[in-house]
């Protein structure tokens, strides 16, 4: 990515506060969009958000460039969001799962219409993987290769996840088009 | 509209909420302002906690050691005397080859468990 060749560069010239800026611009909706993807609610997915952007500026001097620069930031924000929901989970026992879902149930991305709400609902009831493949490669038209990076799985796995999820989704899709009709 | 633009509608508008790289920003200027004492007194704090962790454990370990010692010290007092029976009665049947090579086998076992255990508290 020529962005990241740039954001690098500056690293390496010891320009890490320029590099920081270059970076939140280029990197804020791929890493939110990941954060909410694993975590399904908006306000947790921007503290997390925040989080690595602040872990990247402690770090980003100590890029070595071994890992590809955008690796390095999906596994970062994987590491974050992964300990935010376990940090979740502690604090909602068992008993509390009913407001976990009402909460994640609450956080459509931008269900305005009812249709789209209906389709939210849809979506949120894929399993895991397959919700996070389609949210991330819907985001912003990316191919399955950055999704499967994103996601630190294999391109095929995630062209199953896909069909799967799209499968599932159709099927649920036609079923509610003829309990309307 | 197909699924896939729905799905793209419904994905497209997803970002974090406006003036996300400010708040970032502001995070990043209180951390970078954070007196260097606050940074010390946090890693002393985290070492000593880490310090009492450590020495509980110990502690635990040592009187698991104790327990386990003591029940096997009570077994071999309470059957002493059937100890002494099989010993007398037993130990010329058994193959002096056999006893070595089950010694050995043991022995090399416990090693292994060991090193394994040594490596893994690395």
């Amino acid at each position: 990515m020529p962005a990241d060749d740039a954001i690098i560069e500056l690293i390496q010239n010891g320009r890490a506060g320029e590099a920081f800026e270059r970076l939140m611009p280029a990197y804020r909706r791929r890493v939110f969009g990941l954060a909410y993807s694993l975590l399904r609610d908006r306000a947790a997915a921007e503290d997390v958000a925040q989080e690595v952007f602040v872990k990247l500026w402690q770090a980003l001097p100590r890029y070595d460039g071994r890992a590809q620069l955008s690796t390095w930031i999906y596994a970062i924000t994987r590491n974050t969001s992964i300990s935010a929901l376990r940090k979740r989970r502690r604090t909602l026992s068992m008993s509390d799962a009913a407001v976990q879902d009402e909460v994640e149930s609450r956080s459509a991305p931008a269900a305005t219409e009812p249709e789209d709400e209906a389709l939210w609902r849809q979506v949120a009831a894929l399993p895991d993987k397959q919700r996070q493949a389609v949210t991330l490669y819907y985001q912003d038209e990316r191919t399955v290769e950055e999704v499967a990076a994103m996601m630190g799985l294999p391109v095929n796995t995630v062209k199953t996840h896909l069909h799967r999820a799209r499968a599932s989704l159709a099927d649920a899709l036609r079923a509610a088009g003829r309990e309307g009709a | 509209m197909n699924p896939d633009d729905r799905l793209r509608r419904l994905f497209g508008n997803l970002d974090a909420e406006p003036g996300f790289e400010e708040r970032v920003m502001q995070r990043v200027a209180m951390l970078a302002t954070a007196p260097r004492e606050d940074l010390q007194v946090q890693y002393e704090r985290r070492r000593a906690l880490l310090r009492r962790r450590l020495k509980r454990e110990a502690w635990m370990n040592g009187i698991t050691a104790l327990g386990l010692g003591a029940c096997a010290g009570a077994l071999l007092w309470r059957y002493a005397s059937e100890i002494r029976w099989l010993a007398t009665h037993y130990t010329p049947l058994i193959d002096p080859n056999l006893l070595a090579v089950g010694t050995v086998a043991a022995l090399g076992a416990l090693v292994w468990l060991l090193i394994k255990r040594a490596q893994s508290g690395r």
